[in-house]
């Protein structure tokens, strides 16, 4: 039974979901022989530790240290090279996120590991270890599966495994990570940092109004709030309209977003990039407005509206409020 | 003084408009179902070397692996303003990415000295390419990924404004690093880098591209390099999705599709 590491990863003091569903995609690979242990490493951290082994974790190695407050590869990848040379493992598994994508991939290239990001899930059978990623266009399932024997370092997306059940009466070895950093580990630094408060709540959004780049300007975002509004629902939005600066990154739904399934989905001048696809294609119900018959959006719409969203959105927000 | 630039550039399949199955019956890519495309954030990538060539002076020098299929991106690099193209004369196929990034690195090395490397982040069939983090492991350098703008460069060092969940980084790198530029981001024109320019393709049509073999690069069997191999493929059945057209200009059409998404039918 294969030996796992996962990465916790920590953003704003709160444990990554994804990082926990790698914790219980770890406990199903590990089995009942297996060993699943976590590295928990930034600044301030430590507390998080017992939550990690209420979710499935064995150990957890704490890395506490204030050269890890903000997330650079190589330190952190250090770390999690530390971990490994204490606790051999056969899989590293990390969140699909800026961070895993990024820290994964470096661990793997340092010990000449085989990799797969972004994917779908993580299996072990007669010792072989295989990561699956659903790509092109999300038309083909790919099975990964290690060249030689050896490290396995894979990433996982949201919704990969479910989250783990929490079980505070679990036991599992909590000890401190000493980290021996040089300075060539810590020549990259980050100089400032430009990042939201989450301020909505699109996961448990039961219905949500979301907008991409046809809006077209503020004033076309103002008419999805007003439909938002009298829907009682979250607003949504593609990484166009976040780029554009009209809505927050906290409303972003998608690869780099958030990954939501609710009730109802209504999208707003969304083309339907397999990036933001990926984060809403659960939607029970999905509604498409786009003036462009062809949008691939149409293709998993549950509704086809052909039209321009400036009419079509004023429309429904009116038939809500008669 | 004028750094030195690598771009890595890749021709891949384009994927957006894929129709058809993309798998034969073996469970191979079917290559005659689909167009390929110069990887955008490889475009993204040689832009940004190009603006900063532009601001303050710099050689370009671009770099492929592999023959060309149907875009020459080695030669579309230099009609965009690119010094130089080297070409890495192996097959791709069957390379997994820290096997390409052995190759590629040894083709730098011999390109000589270099302070910047770009790459794009994303491939289409993997969001998330690993070829900036294996081609910074086999080069020894920092690296900075999802990179969407470099904000400062020199004197012997770059800021990159990295993309996270909910926001932005600002991350300092001393050279030689590697950057790997994200979704397009190009501040004031998201979706169009430059064009190629009409006077360079008539000066470049003919300009000679250099090969370097494998050996010449010192891998000489990248295929011993490949760490993740391909065990399977198979298609993913597309969503039987029962969908309705919504007549936008019926009042009662909108109305009755309105009234059956909320009582969740
Ligand atoms: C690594 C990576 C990660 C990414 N992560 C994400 C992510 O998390 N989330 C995300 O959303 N994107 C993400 N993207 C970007 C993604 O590829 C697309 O660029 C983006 O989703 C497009 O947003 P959009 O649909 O709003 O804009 P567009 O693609 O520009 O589409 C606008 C649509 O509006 C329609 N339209 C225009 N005017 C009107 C009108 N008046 N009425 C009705 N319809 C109209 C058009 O027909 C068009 O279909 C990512 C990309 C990469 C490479
Ligand atoms: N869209 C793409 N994404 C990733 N790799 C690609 C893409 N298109 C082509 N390639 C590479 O090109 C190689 C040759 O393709 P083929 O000969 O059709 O199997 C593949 O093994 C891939 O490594």
């Amino acid at each position: 039974m294969p030996n796992v590491l996962v990465f916790a990863e920590v953003n704003d003091g709160v444990l990554h979901d994804v990082s926990l569903q790698c914790l219980s995609a770890a406990r199903q690979v590990a089995g009942a022989g297996g060993r699943v242990s976590c590295l928990l490493a930034g600044h301030g951290v430590a507390g998080l530790a017992p939550a990690l082994v209420a979710a499935g974790a064995d150990s957890v190695a704490v890395a506490d240290d204030e050269r890890l407050a903000a997330y650079v590869t190589a330190p952190f990848a250090k770390a999690v090279g530390a971990c490994l040379d204490a606790n051999p493992a056969d899989l590293l598994l990390l969140a699909a996120s800026t961070v895993g994508n990024d820290l994964g991939p470096a661990v793997a290239a340092a010990r000449k590991a085989a990799c797969a990001v972004d994917c779908d899930g993580v299996a072990a059978q007669g010792g072989t270890i295989s990561l699956r990623r659903a790509g092109y266009d999300r038309k083909v399932m790919t099975t990964f599966v290690p060249a030689a024997a050896g490290l396995v370092v894979g990433t996982l997306r949201d919704g990969a495994a479910p989250a783990p059940a929490a079980d505070a009466a679990r036991q599992g070895a909590i000890a401190p990570l000493a980290l021996d950093l040089t300075p060539a580990e810590l020549v990259s630094k980050v100089l400032r940092r430009d990042v939201a408060k989450k301020t909505v709540n699109l996961k448990d959004a039961k219905i949500i109004v979301a907008a991409g780049a046809g809006v077209g300007s503020p004033d076309g975002l103002a008419l999805v709030r007003e439909l938002a509004q009298a829907l009682g629902a979250e607003i949504g939005a593609t990484r166009a309209v976040v780029d554009a600066g009209w809505l927050p990154a906290d409303h972003q739904i998608g690869q780099t977003g958030a990954t939501v399934r609710p009730d109802v989905y209504l999208a707003c001048g969304i083309s339907g990039a397999v990036q933001h696809r990926v984060g809403m294609m659960d939607a029970r119900t999905i509604v498409a407005i786009n003036s462009d018959a062809n949008a691939p959006i149409f293709k998993i719409a549950h509704y086809k509206i052909v039209g321009d969203l400036k009419v079509v959105v004023p429309k429904l927000a009116k038939l809500l409020k008669a | 003084m004028a750094i030195n630039i690598v771009v890595v550039v890749r021709e891949v399949w384009d994927t957006r408009d894929l129709s058809g199955s993309v798998l034969d019956g073996a469970g191979a890519v079917r290559a005659g179902a689909m167009e390929t495309r110069f990887e955008p954030e490889d475009l993204n990538a040689l832009e940004a070397a190009l603006r900063i060539k532009d601001a303050q002076g710099a050689q370009v020098t671009a770099i492929a692996v592999g023959e060309t299929r149907s875009v020459d991106v080695l030669r579309e690099c230099l009609y965009r303003g690119a010094d130089k193209v080297v070409r890495v004369g192996a097959d791709p196929a069957g390379l997994d990415d820290q096997a390409l990034a052995a190759l590629i690195a040894g083709a730098i090395a011999k390109a000589g000295p270099c302070d910047l490397v770009l790459v794009g982040t994303a491939v289409p069939d993997a969001e998330n390419s690993l070829l900036g983090r294996h081609l910074a492991a086999a080069l020894g350098v920092p690296a900075v990924s999802w990179v969407d703008a470099v904000e400062e460069v020199g004197p012997g060092r770059a800021v990159a404004k990295r993309a996270v969940e909910m926001g932005y980084e600002f991350v300092e790198v001393p050279f030689p690093a590697l950057l790997s530029m994200g979704v397009a981001l190009l501040e004031d024109d998201p979706r169009a880098p430059r064009p190629a320019k009409a006077m360079l393709k008539l000066k470049m049509k003919k300009a000679e591209v250099p090969v370097v073999s494998p050996a010449d690069a010192g891998a000489a069997d990248p295929a011993a390099l490949v760490a993740m191999k391909v065990a399977t493929m198979e298609a993913i059945a597309p969503r039987v999705i029962e969908s309705q057209q919504v007549d936008p200009e019926s009042e009662a059409a909108l109305k009755g599709m309105l009234d059956a998404v909320l009582k969740g039918e």
